[in-house]
């Protein structure tokens, strides 16, 4: 499994170090989770690139770093676990956005602090997310149509939310929660992001209900069938996706002091929580994946795209990194039983010929 | 036309898509009726409301080559990349002197060889097309932003902008009869081609399409391609009506071309609709838009009009589609989200 190390009765049946050999099986197959990869390629990106310029590895710079990464890294939580249902998200954007707006008017106008927005926040998220999970399980429309639908008219929502006018000056609270550090190098919102992203993995590994999304999204007909209301599993995954990209959008708001009418919309920041989603190794498919995986990618994107900047590269070609990792990402899994280049290659001669 | 059981259930399907068509024209007729009796400026003596479709039509040539694509199953998301990209090889082409419609051609055919790729890539790895096509959009738009720079060309020959962009023939805008050519084109080489035909099977039922003895993979390659294609005659009739090209000018036209092809009653799963469908729902989504914004709405708010048509449309035909029971898209879909089983 190269992707979330579920409770595996493969693993877990197998006595003990029986020798050499059960040995190196254990070390490959912990080489080949992807949570582990994503961990092992950022610490090389950080060592080759702190080679070339020894301030990458600063306190500072890995603080700003890991809070720069959190707003993706949450919204990729969520993302996953709608993905995971066989669903897609793609109006995350709009409801960071709006949420972003109502915390930061409401701290802008009326000194709300945090912690009182987080409920706010959370509560935005989560009814943005409730219409979209009606859509997709009650009026029965594909997750892709559903959510674009969604993310124009949501658009529309924050745009009415903004009435032409943006948060620009929010209370010290938020710039402390959103660029302070709790230990040096680790930022407040590493630890929340973190929290969010063990409790979800707990939840799904450990819990009935995270169990029942696996099943939807490995077969929703076999879940129905095993007495799992798969409504309420597909519109939960929904409210829970919106209410973490709320969440993602406070985090946004404090780490970057400012929000307007197209704040996560103009920087397509749902595209990124996906590529983020797809490269923690959850599939679109559905039922395979876990929420560690795209967290932790989430931290390897920032990374690799900062080591670029480092490297001397125009950022313009940041997005095309971010697509070439994912095509590396998916092409590196070696469980899905995907061709190689070779056999792809002789499968394509093969196809040519056969047709000639 | 057969006789016998096979014509009337060719009959029924028939009747559902043309009740389809019937809505979407009716839709259309109260749309124009209303914009041109309540907004100032929309009628214009005809030619006014004509010279609209301007302003939507790349919208309607992106919709089909998405729509091709759409109809085999898949999806793609980089068309808007690749209007901007196309939009801005052409310009630089144009710049280093290649002469404007060479410089177009050479961009539309580089395009068409991206949607290659892309088919290349999805059926030799078995990828997803979500993933490659989201990918692909992202490299498009850095190579679309490096190639170009901040200050891309502009200012091109009087010719070029007047054929594929802003003139008419009579009261007739260039870009209808464009249009007009390109979706006779699609709707033939859906409806009325080998090709076109093993298309919508394989979408229908892939393994099916197998068995039959259509090339699977090589028919969704060339699905591709047409996308790639589309997109990049949209990308130069965007990069003519406006008379400059820019790194994001195509990137907003997917989300209205892929809810045209939904709107125009193609299943988003593949295998059913009509092209037509698509063409009309353009001028449908595209008079929308143009008449909301003419009447002083935002262009945010008229988005957001655009997604409600587009959900409360999908919603109303599996609503109607479950009523009517049988091995239907809707009837798939309750079986697989129903709480208490499928009636």
């Amino acid at each position: 499994m190269t992707t979330a190390p579920s409770p595996s009765p493969l693993l877990s049946a197998r006595p003990a170090g029986v020798g050499q050999r059960s040995a190196r099986r254990t070390l490959s197959r912990l080489l080949a989770m992807r949570e582990l990869q994503l961990v092992l390629v950022t610490v090389v990106i950080f060592a080759i690139t702190t080679a070339h310029a020894s301030t990458f590895i600063s306190a500072g710079n890995i603080s700003f770093l890991l809070a720069d990464a959190m707003a993706v890294a949450v919204i990729a939580v969520g993302q996953t676990i709608v993905v995971l249902t066989r669903g897609i998200d793609l109006s995350v954007a709009p409801i960071l956005g709006t949420a972003a707006l109502a915390v930061g008017f409401l701290a802008q106008n009326h000194n709300l602090t945090p912690l009182e927005g987080l409920p706010l926040a959370l509560a935005i998220g989560a009814a943005m997310g409730l219409g979209n999970g009606f859509m997709v399980a009650l009026a029965g429309i594909p997750p892709i149509i559903a959510t674009l639908g969604s993310l124009a008219i949501y658009s529309g929502v924050q745009a009415i939310v903004a009435h032409s006018q943006e948060v620009v000056t929010l209370p010290p609270a938020y710039f402390n929660l959103g660029n302070g550090d709790a230990i040096n190098g680790i930022p407040y919102l590493a630890l929340i992001g973190a929290g969010v992203a063990i409790a979800f993995a707990l939840i799904l590994w450990r819990t009935r209900f995270g169990r029942s999304i696996y099943a939807v999204g490995n077969n929703a007909e076999a879940a129905r069938r095993a007495g799992i209301n798969v409504s309420r599993v597909t519109v939960s995954s929904y409210v829970l996706c919106g209410a973490l990209a709320g969440l993602g959008g406070l985090i946004f708001l404090a780490h970057v002091g400012s929000a307007d009418s197209t704040t996560g919309t103009d920087s397509n920041i749902q595209l990124t929580a996906i590529a983020a989603t797809l490269i923690g190794g959850t599939t679109l498919t559905g039922g395979k994946g876990g929420v560690i995986g795209s967290f932790l990618a989430a931290i390897f994107l920032e990374v690799a795209l900062a080591a670029l900047v480092e490297f001397r590269l125009n950022p313009i070609w940041e997005p095309a990194g971010v697509g070439v990792m994912i095509l590396l990402a998916v092409l590196a899994d070696p469980t899905t039983g995907r061709p190689s280049l070779r056999s792809a290659l002789r499968m394509l001669l093969q196809s040519q010929r056969a047709r000639t | 036309m057969a006789e016998g059981p096979a014509r009337i259930r060719r009959g029924l399907r028939l009747n559902s898509e043309q009740w389809w068509m019937t809505s979407l024209a009716v839709l259309l007729a109260a749309e124009l009726l209303y914009f041109s009796l309540g907004v100032q400026g929309f009628w214009g003596g005809g030619t006014g409301m004509l010279n609209q479709t301007e302003y939507f039509l790349d919208i309607g040539i992106m919709a089909i080559g998405v729509g091709f694509v759409i109809f085999a199953g898949d999806i793609d998301l980089s068309c808007g990349a690749m209007a901007s990209f196309v939009g801005i090889v052409m310009a630089e082409l144009w710049k280093q002197g290649v002469e404007i419609w060479v410089a177009a051609l050479i961009a539309v055919l580089i395009a068409a060889l991206i949607g290659l790729i892309h088919g290349l890539i999805i059926t030799l790895f078995r990828l997803e097309s979500l993933l490659v096509t989201l990918a692909s959009q992202f490299i498009l738009g850095s190579l679309a932003t490096a190639i170009g720079g901040g200050y891309p060309p502009y200012g091109f020959p009087h010719a070029f902008t007047s054929i594929a962009g802003t003139g008419s023939v009579g009261p007739i805008p260039a870009q209808i009869i464009i249009f007009a050519v390109i979706g006779w084109f699609s709707v033939l080489l859906v409806h009325r081609t080998a090709f076109g035909r093993s298309l919508v099977l394989l979408g229908h039922n892939r393994d099916a399409a197998r068995y039959t003895g259509v090339n699977v993979s090589w028919t969704r390659v060339r699905a591709f391609v047409l996308s790639g294609l589309f997109a990049g005659i949209a990308g130069i009739v965007i990069a003519a009506t406006y008379n400059s090209v820019r790194d994001d000018l195509g990137d907003s036209l997917l989300l209205p071309a892929i809810t045209a092809v939904v709107l125009g009653g193609v299943d988003i799963f593949g295998g059913r609709g009509h092209m037509a469908g698509v063409l009309f729902a353009t001028f449908v989504l595209g008079f929308l838009y143009q008449g909301l914004l003419i009447e002083g709405i935002s262009q945010l708010t008229a988005n957001m009009v655009g997604g409600g048509v587009l959900v409360v449309a999908l919603a109303l035909k599996i609503g109607l589609e479950r009523r009517g029971g049988g091995l239907s898209f809707a009837h798939r879909l309750r079986a697989r989200f129903s709480p208490g089983g499928v009636p």
